[in-house]
């Protein structure tokens, strides 16, 4: 048997989760004012862009195309081939305005013009193309995604408590969140394929924290006798073999994706990458600490509540609580 | 071992056998008119993994621009008289000037200059002075106007053929503008492409126009049209836009009917190689209501006849409307006009509330008729087009990705595959071999289901079916690590199989769940992509709980039943390869 996380492992997981709640809070931070400085790189599937036809020798094939534009000054290109095969002409999509349309359709002449001989290739035309994704689509994902997080959240409060459900809506928007912050970072393109590769992330970023949580309200139901903080790091622990094999499993998909999968891949790959990681991170760190805080808060509004009641001054903090039951040992 | 367990594995078999039936003929890419395997039916790909056709269409910008001017220059006519200003007239000019910027003449008695001056300055912001003589202003539209208008005719368009390609079920089209009077249109392998584009390209401008029955009859009417055919060497054949021919008609007929009134036929077409059937009208050009208070349509059958016709609701402003009409004008006949063709006429019996009333449509066999019916109800319910639109070039386009991208692509999901294959068989040994076995049939499965849905794979799509597959190695992960904790416990094998399997349930069925609840609001709110990542997110959610749950639950209780069989009078079995 072949063993990852040997069983009984015990790491403190939630004994710095102000740190890990700080690091993150800085990081969304970071990233929210990036958002506003920096900016995204949004794509052509957004803002719409430049659009050269060109017709290129027998012997180009798209990947000749692809990599001549890539080794150019020409931003963000999308290569796409039009009419029938033996035709060989290429849609060359790029960055760009009315105003850049003649830099853009010389610069892409420049390129091409590295390798071919004048003549041997033909810019035919050159137009201003708007976004494939227009504002109403735009408008209706960021709805539908925060229709789906409102989702979780009351299916969470419903099927465990509403002392989980914050936190797991919270490390989805973490993720998210993170890994735009990472595209902003590194400024490359966001389109269509990315918000593709955002909605994995959440979905996979969910899947964890609930599998931990799950873990976490069967550990406090079994053992009344744990505070809240031992209850979700021995959840923690105790899950942290199949997470950290899981993680593992889908990042050796993506990271060969990454891999080999070619240059337009490639930025969908590394997004779910950031994603993988960060969903770790989030399920592990940020999602179960959250269950700590709003624990703690209820019991100390139930103490406060008690004291305004006229009741005896007592404290019902689980925390305080002895820890009536020893936790029992298994042997490998 | 359960008892009824072959009945279990007989339902197993029996769903991957028809599972590899419907994702055979996309494996092995048969070509689905020749092959003779019996089941014809692909998944269909997206523009972004297989291309699809690209059509430009371009804004007829001089019409839009002619009727803008048209409608500022009776506008003008009004306000004056309203504010009491006098003028001797107010006339659209076209002469010498570009065709998509005709002008207003306004003419008047030179005392009158400033009042027509600040009239205009203060109302017209969209009109400035091209030209001043005396008593004269020339008027055009301001650039800004003009942009303005340009940019909300081309995003309308494009809201509207949004709305047709929807309902039309083609998925995820690309619809853009490009320069600034043409739009592109991309539609991935849509089957029929002739409907399609009829479907995009209608105008469907419905109005209703009162019949002028009273300075005519009929057949003075049609004698007065075989006149002006003589007369202007004007003619339809087969084949010209019609349109045309009732435009020149109309400009020929001028001085001979009632100014505010216009010429309109009705036509019936469909069986081929008879002649087409017109019948004029003559109309009054004001339309009393039309299709921007609709508020819904649908296709019904007339039940006498089992024909099918579109009957359509106006909204409450509509509805209002029709209601006076038809109150005021008993015992006349309403015209219901659809892109400048009469389709039906008839004689208004009584007032009718309510608002509703049907379309019937023209000659045909039941099929078309019916499609005819479907297309119509679509492109009315989604609104009709700001400005004529005409397809100017349709071409292959080939995978907005690339073809090598997807090459490299399909060749990378592979590698990862398989290492994860090997890690997993690795790690778990035979069990891991279990779970890689129904991780393959996770994933035949979906395929299968896809196929059956009829639904679009694109790249979206792919990474609900990437996403699926990581939940579902989660998943057996989440049951082997169970297993073995409660090995650990000192359960028996036995025990520990039906204990690990019952407590991963409950935690598979909650992260799945939850996702599902998050993708059906996907798929209901989204649009596009979203759409396309939900449908198959949700597919995967169902397949991988049924896998998770039945599938390997099932090939695990037969290996046990088999080491039992192995180990049978050596005492009970000690080991489990997990």
């Amino acid at each position: 048997m072949f063993e990852i996380i040997r069983p009984g492992t015990q790491i403190d997981f939630v004994g710095k989760r102000h740190l890990w709640i700080g690091i993150s809070i800085i990081s969304i931070l970071a990233t929210i004012v990036l958002f506003f400085t920096k900016g995204l790189n949004y794509g052509i599937d957004f803002t719409g862009g430049a659009e050269v036809q060109v017709k290129v020798p027998e012997s180009w094939d798209i990947s000749k195309v692809r990599s001549a534009m890539e080794a150019s000054s020409v931003k963000g290109t999308k290569v796409q081939q039009i009419g029938e095969a033996a035709s060989h002409q290429f849609l060359i999509k790029a960055q760009g305005d009315e105003k850049s349309l003649n830099l853009v359709s010389k610069q892409v002449e420049e390129a091409l013009g590295k390798t071919l001989k004048t003549g041997e290739f033909e810019i035919q035309k050159t137009d201003v193309v708007g976004p494939a994704a227009g504002s109403s689509l735009r408008t209706s994902g960021f709805l539908s995604m925060f229709y789906a997080l409102l989702c979780i959240l009351l299916y969470v409060s419903f099927r465990f408590d509403t002392r989980y459900s914050p936190g797991a809506v919270l490390a989805l928007f973490h993720d998210s969140v993170i890994t735009l912050g990472v595209f902003i970072i590194t400024q490359k393109q966001f389109d269509l394929q990315i918000l593709a590769a955002l909605l994995a992330l959440i979905g996979y970023s969910n899947n964890d924290t609930i599998i931990v949580y799950d873990r976490v309200r069967e550990t406090l139901h079994q053992h009344p006798g744990l505070t809240i903080e031992q209850g979700v790091n021995r959840a923690v622990n105790e899950t942290l073999g199949r997470t950290i094999l899981t993680s593992l499993c889908t990042f050796l998909t993506v990271f060969a994706l990454w891999l080999f999968g070619g240059k337009v891949i490639e930025d969908f790959a590394f997004t779910l990458m950031v994603g993988i990681v960060v969903g770790t991170y989030s399920s592990i760190f940020i999602a179960s600490s959250f269950v700590i805080y709003l624990t703690e808060y209820q019991q100390n509004r139930a103490a406060k509540l008690k004291i305004s009641g006229g009741g005896k001054p007592t404290s019902v903090k689980r925390k305080s609580m002895p820890n009536v039951r020893p936790e029992p040992k298994f042997q490998p | 071992m359960s008892r009824g367990w072959w009945a279990k594995f007989f339902l197993l078999v029996f769903i991957t056998v028809l599972s590899v039936v419907y994702v055979y003929p996309t494996v092995a890419n048969l070509d689905l008119q020749k092959t003779r395997f019996p089941f014809k039916q692909k998944i269909n790909l997206g523009l972004d993994l297989q291309g699809g056709l690209y059509m430009v269409l371009g804004v007829d910008f001089n019409k839009v621009f002619k009727d803008v001017v048209q409608r500022q220059s009776g506008s003008l006519e009004t306000r004056f008289k309203e504010k009491q200003v006098t003028v001797k007239s107010v006339q659209v000019v076209t002469q010498n000037l570009p065709a998509d910027d005709p002008h207003v003449v306004v003419e008047f008695d030179a005392p009158q200059r400033e009042a027509v001056y600040g009239l205009v300055k203060k109302e017209y912001w969209m009109l400035r002075l091209v030209s001043e003589a005396a008593g004269r202003f020339e008027l055009g539209l301001t650039s800004e106007y003009r942009t303005e208008v340009r940019d909300r005719t081309i995003s309308q368009s494009i809201e509207v053929i949004r709305n047709r390609i929807d309902e039309f079920g083609v998925s995820e089209p690309v619809i853009a503008s490009q320069g600034t009077d043409r739009v592109v249109v991309e539609l991935p392998g849509v089957k029929e492409i002739d409907r399609a584009k009829d479907l995009i390209g209608r105008t469907a401008k419905l109005e209703f126009k009162m019949v002028d029955d009273k300075t005519m009859s009929a057949a003075e009417l049609s004698k007065l049209i075989a006149d002006i055919e003589k007369e202007k060497n004007i003619s339809f054949k087969e084949g010209d836009k019609f349109s045309q021919y009732v435009a020149q008609m109309n400009e020929a007929a001028q001085g001979k009917i009632p100014a505010g009134e216009e010429i309109a036929f009705e036509r019936s077409e469909g069986i081929p190689g008879q002649a087409l059937v017109r019948v004029p009208y003559l109309l009054f050009s004001k339309s009393e209501v039309t299709g921007d208070d609709l508020q819904d349509a649908s296709v019904q059958v007339d039940p006498e006849n089992q024909r099918p016709n579109v009957s359509f609701t106006l909204n409450p402003h509509g509805a209002t409307l029709f209601d006076k009409l038809t109150a005021d004008n008993i015992g006349k006949r309403l015209a219901i006009v659809l892109d400048n063709i009469v389709h039906s006429a008839p004689v208004i019996q009584s007032r009718i509330g309510g608002g509703r009333g049907q379309i019937t449509l023209g000659r045909g066999d039941g099929d078309d008729l019916m499609k005819q019916a479907k297309d119509l109800a679509i492109v009315l319910r989604a609104g009709a087009l700001p400005a004529q639109l005409e397809f100017l070039e349709q071409r292959v386009i080939g995978p907005s990705l690339g073809q090598d991208s997807i090459h490299k692509g399909a060749l990378a999901s592979l590698i990862g595959s398989l290492a994860v294959f090997l890690f997993v068989m690795f790690y778990y040994r035979v069990s891991g071999v279990i779970a890689v076995f129904s991780l393959v049939l996770n994933v035949l499965f979906v395929l299968a289901t896809l196929v059956g849905l009829e639904a679009t794979l694109t790249l979206p799509g792919i990474a609900g079916i990437a996403l699926t597959v990581g939940i579902a190695v989660d998943s057996n992960v989440v049951i082997y690590e169970r297993i073995r904790e409660e090995l650990r416990l000192g359960k028996n094998i036995f025990g520990a199989v039906e204990a690990g399997f019952q407590k991963a349930f409950r935690t598979i069925l909650d992260a799945n769940v939850t996702n599902a609840a998050a993708a059906i609001v996907l798929l209901v709110y989204g649009t596009g992509p979203i759409k396309g990542f939900a449908v198959t997110l949700l597919v995967g959610i169902l397949t991988t709980l049924f896998t998770a749950i039945f599938v390997c639950k099932l090939i695990f209780d037969i290996y046990l039943h088999v080491l039992e069989k192995k180990n049978q009078g050596k005492g009970v079995v000690q080991t489990l390869s997990i």
